[in-house]
């Protein structure tokens, strides 16, 4: 049920529009089934490239074994489309990684601006929404597709920094979007009115007690607006009562609690998230979600993998340092096998109110800001895509020639009856959205 | 336009607290009789005669008045719905039936009828006396109004988080640091200055020489923000380069453009303020490679123009964040002329609830801060619950009873799950709380904590200081003198100039200003800039009187002297000054008169093209005279288009209320608005009208029937200190305003007794102000009283 639904709920039950905040700010009741089958995009980014021979696969067309960073996803990959040959042709102002990260979603230009790269001149923000923010704008234009939030951000371990490097999503020129990565604070964000509506239920009843106390204090003048107030804070029971009764689909997830948002941590922090995320979808609260691990130039020590360089500094290193590619294999597999842990999560949640799984109604994209770390080319940037969201032909790999990355953002915001002639710089939109189906 | 309409959207409270019913704003006014249309009909031979030379009143009014006025004075509906209530004396009544009773037959209800009927209706239900006998008003409970819960939550969270209120030092403007590098760090420290305001072109004008290049510039301001009144202000920044801007706290930027777009960019942020307090404020800026180097900070107060933060609002002074609550909250009740707590709603009660689950949020988030422990330590448990013992007491402004104790902690630990949860729990639970949301729970049996409330209440809306609190604990609150020793001061406190000046504000309707402007034709150069000055040259005489040396009321109103900046003097032709602050002049020859020749009034109680002695009339009359007016009779609308062109605004104004029944008003209103007409419609001196000269003369007769010849705004000043119905008028405001319950409820003689003591002090605002508190603290209701009782 969306919001609009949810209003219309509401005006049956005869509650008054002054009450709607304490009601409405309640996460998604139950779900009927829609009219559509509900489409979800779900973008994942890794930063610092990706290590090509251990990645692409050898040929185009339908995929047989996948190389070792694809390889957790085995199971899967009947469900896998791999893009390769898309490139990041957006130049301008701002450093590779710069652009890599902040013109990845938008395709389109950074403003001039004040924050200096390694290299090039010194940029601002982009120019222009991201492909996730317009697709969630429209999304929520419109009354069967609106949810609670439109879009959710997470984030896993980036830097509490805001710079072209950090931001990947934009709402609109200038208007970068922060990602959450604390899972405490997404909890709150998602469930905290939850919380506060278990404990203001809880109280009113000694509220109440208090009221009939000095009820007997005051005079029989003054008694009359105790009484009133009274009245009031029965009502406010009832009420609370009422919404009490109609449950969420799925109770919040159970946290771990006390992980603090720290590097060691990370592991911990990407199953939250990945639990929220999921959580927050079967509850529809949002179709649209990015899931950032670190950052563009991100420097994640991978203890937990028995690495312990900075994930950046490792990409910088010569194909020839076997030692070092062996690592950035190890990371690279890791995030895999997140984004593996996502979809099977996917996978084994049936979709509310409907046949089949969440995974067939969602379309995950795993990307990156860079093609390889050591050469920081915009060429060749990952684009692995999971699951039936959007109605793709799945189970192969496409093999374009350097063609811009605009062309894919098209594909996705006319997989969901978007239907704009151009995304980001217009001349990066030539030949029109890529044909995936 | 209908000017009645107008007046009603001006309207004040009147003089009397009881015959004022909140008038709705119409579109229509129903025409409804002259005022005071006694209706003597049939004034019979056999009844004067009845018994032995002198009639009796009340018979003679039950049997010849009451068909029209009801048995009580209460008015009848279709005839003279009105009570028959006011403040002239039995001489001007027993003088007007005789000139006008019986309504159709005037002349014949004279001589003894006239009089003893005049004094039955005067004893009876007409004067004050007579309606306070009938039915004396009592100190209600009362909620606490929005402006109360915004303090009291503020000093609430500051008792906790070591924050409160400061008075800032006479320095002004912000503690600049300028760094040769983008990092403002300590090596490149080059140069450090107090900035009177922020609106550079570093273009222009490098600060340093060694700050030259495009990398190697920062700034660092720091200080305070000195806010008067409480809403929303907007803050706006004009820079190319990086900036982030914090106010009110570190926890968030209110503005974070650090990341630039390298054009010229203007970028806001909105944040709600309560008046009278000082503000952190920091404000950040960085300039890498940008091709130009620039920065303005601007804000936008309530009720003001865009504009550069005057350097009268900066500090360099460093202070601590205040909470602020940002829910909303209905308006209060203000139908009786000032806010007061007397519903309570479903909106509130929401509002309420929300407010509370905010404040828990913002408690439980920085439980560290407010317990003063860490999360693992081992005393957590001990420092939380003594914190919420401390929170729950310091909400009550009481200590806590043992069943309270039990309600509000003790179940709280016990059914929360880990210790945030009790905390959000009995935070919750206190601000939800009778005993937080209500004043006057134990009036029935006040103590010392309950006194000490009053008095902070009164003067702050707001908890008791720490002080206040140990002086109730010690039992040092008995006696007045220990009462007015606290007032005084808590008077030194910003929180109590914020109220004040909130009462001041609204004794000259300065609250209803909502949209001043002027021709533009007629009046070039009278821009939003100039009334926004104008407001604040207001503001800082009204600060200065009351606040001054010399706090006289007389100065109020008898001031020749102002303050402007520049933009004023040049707009009004006064001197300017080699500052661009405001300073004081003597302008025009000593004519200006206090707040009465105020521009900022003059021009608020003007039309747009012209003058209006009746805006400016009313105002004076109920406000600065201290008399009553009805509601108008009848709706009447000034159209300056019916008027042959060549007549003044004193020619059309007298020949629009010529009817005699408009003059029961207009012979008080416009001789006092007459007077002004030396100003021009924004308040300029002016000699001349359509080329012949003002006439300012009039002749005002005074509620005891005694004839006062007026020749200007000076006159008016006069006869107001002189009058005590004048001083009444501003002593009860100020009562309202600051004690929100009716002056009555506190004895019929009060108010004489506030004037005399008043006059007796010359006329000492701040000492009036003290009485005024100390008189509604330590007064004591009557147990056995309900709601009657007989004097």
């Amino acid at each position: 049920m969306n919001a609009m639904h949810r209003r219309q709920f509401i005006e049956r039950l005869g509650l008054s529009a002054a009450a709607l905040p304490f009601i409405l700010g309640l996460p998604s009741l139950g779900l009927a089934a829609p009219a559509r089958p509900r489409q979800r995009l779900v973008i994942m980014f890794s930063p610092n490239g990706t290590v090509p021979q251990d990645f692409w696969p050898d040929e185009a067309g339908e995929l047989s074994k996948l190389k070792p960073i694809l390889s957790p996803l085995e199971p899967f990959k009947d469900r896998m489309l791999v893009l390769h040959g898309l490139s990041n042709k957006v130049r301008g102002d701002g450093d590779g990684h710069m652009r890599g990260m902040s013109c990845l979603l938008t395709g389109i230009e950074l403003f001039p601006g004040n924050i200096q790269g390694g290299s090039d001149t010194p940029a601002g923000w982009a120019k222009g929404p991201s492909i996730d923010q317009e697709i969630k704008q429209f999304l929520q234009s419109r009354e069967e597709t609106r949810t609670r939030f439109g879009s959710l951000e997470f984030g896993v371990g980036v830097t509490d920094r805001a710079d072209p490097w950090t931001r990947m999503s934009y709402a609109g020129p200038n208007q970068p979007v922060a990602p959450i990565s604390d899972p405490y604070q997404m909890y709150q964000k998602l469930y905290g009115q939850l919380r506060d509506r278990e404990n203001l239920r809880s109280i009113l009843d000694d509220v109440r007690g208090d009221l009939r106390k000095v009820r007997q204090l005051v005079s029989a003048e003054d008694r009359r607006m105790i009484e009133q107030h009274e009245s009031l804070v029965r009502q406010m029971e009832n009420e609370i009562a009422d919404a009490t009764h109609r449950k969420l689909r799925v109770a919040p997830p159970a946290l771990e609690t006390g992980v603090a948002d720290q590097n060691d941590n990370v592991p911990r922090l990407s199953r939250m998230q990945i639990d929220l995320l999921v959580n927050s979808f079967v509850n529809d609260m949002a179709r649209v979600a990015t899931l950032q691990y670190t950052k563009s130039v991100g420097q994640a020590r991978m203890n937990w993998l028995g690495v312990s360089d900075n994930h950046h500094s490792l990409s910088h290193e010569p194909d020839k340092d076997t030692t070092a590619q062996e690592k950035l294999v190890k990371i690279n597999t890791w995030f895999a096998g997140e984004l593996r842990y996502l979809v099977e999560k996917l996978a084994n949640t049936p979709e509310p109110g409907d046949t089949g799984s969440l995974f067939d109604n969602t379309l995950i994209v795993w990307t990156n800001e860079l093609g390889k770390g050591s050469s920081h080319t915009l060429d060749n940037i990952p684009f692995v895509l999971l699951g039936g969201g959007f109605g793709f032909k799945l189970g192969r790999t496409l093999q374009f020639d350097k063609i811009a990355h605009n062309r894919f953002h098209l594909a996705l915001a006319h997989a969901v009856g978007h239907r704009i002639e151009a995304f980001g710089k217009r001349e990066l939109c030539d030949g029109g959205p890529l044909s995936l189906s | 336009m209908f000017f009645w309409q107008e007046l009603n959207q001006v309207e004040s409270n009147p003089v009397g607290f009881f015959f004022m019913k909140c008038v709705p704003r119409r579109n229509l006014i129903v025409i409804k009789p002259a005022w005071l249309a006694l209706a003597c009909f049939l004034a019979s031979q056999d009844l004067i005669s009845a018994s032995a030379g002198l009639p009796d009143g009340g018979k003679l009014f039950r049997q010849q008045c009451a068909r029209c006025h009801g048995q009580k004075g209460e008015g009848v509906k279709y005839k003279f719905d009105q009570p028959l209530q006011g403040d002239r004396s039995i001489e001007k009544l027993t003088r007007y039936i005789e000139r006008s009773m019986p309504d159709d037959d005037p002349g014949t209800c004279v001589g003894d009828d006239a009089t003893t009927v005049a004094r039955y209706i005067y004893d009876s239900f007409y004067s004050q006396e007579a309606r306070w006998r009938k039915d004396p008003p009592r100190v209600q409970l009362v909620r606490l109004t929005n402006r109360q819960i915004l303090n009291t939550v503020a000093d609430l969270l500051g008792i906790f988080s070591g924050s409160k209120p400061v008075s800032p030092t006479a320095e002004r403007g912000l503690r600049g640091e300028y760094y040769a590098s983008k990092e403002s760090d300590r090596n490149h420290l080059v140069l450090e200055r107090v900035d009177r305001q922020i609106d550079f072109d570093f273009d222009a004008t490098i600060p340093d020489q060694k700050m030259g290049g495009t990398n190697s510039f920062s700034v660092n301001w720091n200080g305070s923000l000195i806010v008067d009144e409480t809403g929303e202000y907007e803050f706006f920044i004009r820079t190319a380069n990086g900036v982030r801007l914090y106010v009110n706290g570190p926890d968030e930027p209110l503005i974070d453009q650090w990341v630039s777009s390298g054009q010229l960019t203007e970028h806001h942020g909105r944040v709600r303020l309560i008046g009278g307090r000082m503000y952190p404020l920091q404000l950040r800026l960085f300039r890498f490679k940008d091709k130009t180097n620039s920065i303005s900070l601007q804000w936008k107060p309530p009720q003001a123009r865009q504009q550069s933060i005057p350097e009268r609002n900066l500090s360099p002074v460093q202070t601590s964040p205040t909470f602020v609550v940002t829910t909303p909250f209905p308006p209060d009740d203000s139908s009786v002329g000032y806010e007061r707590g007397v519903l309570v709603s479903k909106a509130w009660d929401e509002a309420t609830t929300q407010a509370a689950i905010e404040i828990a949020n913002h408690v439980t988030a920085h439980l560290d801060l407010f317990t003063k422990s860490k999360p693992d330590a081992t005393n957590r448990l001990t420092k939380v619950n003594s914190f919420c013992d401390d929170f729950v007491s310091a909400a009550f402004r009481h200590p806590l009873t043992a069943e309270q104790k039990k309600r509000h902690i003790t179940d709280q630990f016990k059914r929360g799950k880990t210790a945030e949860d009790a905390v959000k729990r009995a935070v919750l639970l206190a601000l939800k709380s009778p005993q937080f949301l209500y004043l006057g729970l134990d009036d029935l049996k006040p103590d010392d904590f309950v006194i000490a409330s009053r008095l902070a209440f009164g003067l702050w809306d707001s908890l008791p200081d720490r002080d206040l609190e140990a002086a109730a604990a010690k039992g040092e609150l008995h006696t007045r003198e220990q009462l007015a020793a606290q007032a005084r001061r808590m008077l030194a406190d910003p929180r109590a100039h914020a109220k004040t000046l909130a009462f001041l504000h609204h004794w000259l309707q300065m609250d209803r200003v909502e949209s001043l402007s002027k021709d533009g034709q007629l009046f070039p150069g009278f821009t939003a800039e100039i009334i926004s000055d104008l407001r604040a040259s207001l503001d800082i005489f009204l600060e200065d009187t009351f606040w001054g040396k010399k706090p006289d009321y007389r100065t109020l109103l008898q001031a020749d002297y102002l303050f402007v900046d520049n933009r004023l003097a040049r707009f009004y032709g006064f001197p300017t000054n080699t500052t661009d602050e405001f300073v004081r002049v003597q302008p025009d020859d000593g004519q200006r008169s206090g707040v009465l020749t105020h521009p900022y009034l003059l021009s608020a109680f003007s039309y747009s093209k012209q003058t209006s002695p009746i805006h400016r009339g009313v105002f004076l009359t109920r406000n600065i005279v201290g008399r009553a007016l009805k509601p108008p009779p009848i709706a009447v609308a000034f159209k300056d288009a019916e008027f042959a062109p060549n007549l003044t605004m004193r020619e059309k104004v007298s020949a629009l209320t010529r009817p005699q029944n408009c003059q029961t008003c207009h012979s008080v209103i416009n001789p006092l608005g007459f007077s002004l007409e030396h100003y021009d419609a924004v308040g300029r001196l002016r000699t001349s009208e359509q080329n012949r000269p003002i006439d300012t003369t009039g002749e005002f007769v005074t509620s005891d029937g005694e004839t006062i010849l007026l020749t200007g705004a000076r006159d008016i000043a006069q006869m107001a200190i002189a009058s005590d119905s004048a001083l009444n008028t501003f002593i009860e405001q100020m009562f309202h305003q600051v004690v929100k319950q009716p002056i009555y409820a506190y004895g019929f003689d009060v108010k004489n007794r506030l004037r005399e003591s008043f006059v007796a002090s010359d006329y000492n605002l701040q000492k009036l102000l003290v009485e005024i508190v100390v008189t509604s603290a330590i007064h004591r209701s009557d147990n056995q009283r309900s709601s009657k009782i007989k004097p």
